[in-house]
């Protein structure tokens, strides 16, 4: 199944903006956010379809995952 | 009733069918809080005093320092070494003397936020830590406040606006927890251009006023922008059920999360 990667702001760092990763049914976020190298606690906001999910959110094809860093400077 | 010179001074808010000379009098009788007089709360403080807005409430226990000046504008290089609740003041009163400021130079904690924000119909945070910012946010929620939320770092920011009409979420329902100290770099370790802090701050007032003049605002959702690629995201915000923000508000309890994020002077 094809799901979408959209990085933002420092996680897009050494990776990328916007990917296309081929992935086996039954994958789950935290699967991709280890081959990302991005630790579940380094996220702000997890969306997928543009909506809050969990790590263990089980993707499905077509699925898109948005990943935004916690941001709290003033 | 205003006067001919607020007519004046206010023309360009009152020619909008949104504000109208009954919305200026909305905003000269309001009264907003800003947390924090560094890189969000100068932008915020001028442009609130610049809109007419009644009351403003500064609260900041730091100096300014020569590292501020990079991006809070309401602050000097005359005024190194001043109290910036103080300096914020003198700049607030020099453009709009009907403006009248209060001063809270001590630090906002859970022993005092309840009786500050009290007395205020809108808050806005522009603290440079997360603690700060979940205290805030917990504390509105309690009392029932309106408020903006507001952060930036290097090219990126963010913000939400809270309407307590027990249907909104709010910063914890987006967010949780602060991050564990260390883990998110500081202001001062990663740097941040200082109109990123004009352009959140900005959005913050827009909100604000926006509020107080009863039109709708971002409310139920988290703005993320990316001044590096230029990219706005709104985002929908889900209440969770499991927040603090869907509990009897009596029951809240303010916690002061010991280790602020950017707790280097000088640094909000």
């Amino acid at each position: 199944m094809k799901i979408e990667i959209r990085l933002f702001a420092t996680f897009r760092e050494g990776r990328f903006k916007k990917d296309v990763w081929e992935l086996p049914e039954g994958t789950k976020v935290i699967d991709v956010l280890n081959r990302l190298g991005i630790k579940p606690e380094e996220i702000a906001i997890l969306l997928v379809n543009g909506l809050d999910a969990e790590p263990d959110h089980v993707l499905k094809d077509g699925d898109y995952i948005s990943l935004f860093p916690p941001v709290g400077g003033g | 009733m205003l006067s001919r010179e607020q007519l004046f001074r206010y023309s360009r808010n009152i020619l909008l069918p949104e504000v109208g000379v009954k919305g200026q009098e909305k905003l000269l009788n309001s009264k907003v809080l800003v947390i924090g007089a560094g890189g969000l709360g100068a932008p915020v403080a001028l442009y609130l005093a610049a809109a007419g807005i009644g009351t403003i409430g500064i609260a900041d226990y730091d100096v300014v320092d020569l590292t501020n000046l990079q991006r809070q504008i309401i602050h000097f290089t005359r005024d190194v070494g001043t109290e910036k609740v103080l300096s914020a003041k003198s700049k607030i009163e020099a453009l709009n003397p009907e403006v009248q400021v209060i001063t809270y130079n001590e630090p906002i904690t859970s022993a005092n936020i309840l009786s500050i924000i009290e007395q205020y119909d809108f808050i806005i945070d522009g603290t440079d830590n997360f603690p700060a910012k979940f205290l805030i946010n917990d504390a509105c929620v309690k009392a029932k406040k309106p408020f903006s939320h507001g952060g930036i770092l290097r090219f990126w920011g963010q913000t939400l606006t809270y309407r307590p009409d027990g249907k909104t979420p709010c910063y914890r329902c987006a967010f949780k927890e602060p991050p564990p100290p260390g883990s998110v770099p500081s202001c001062k370790e990663a740097g941040v251009i200082g109109a990123v802090a004009g352009v959140i701050g900005s959005l913050q007032v827009t909100e604000c006023i926006k509020y107080l003049l009863g039109m709708d605002t971002l409310a139920g959702n988290l703005l993320f922008v990316d001044l590096k690629s230029m990219e706005f995201n709104k985002i929908p915000l889900k209440k969770r059920q499991s927040c603090l923000c869907a509990k009897d508000p009596e029951q809240i309890i303010l916690l002061d999360y010991s280790q602020p994020v950017c707790d280097l002077k000088g640094e909000n």
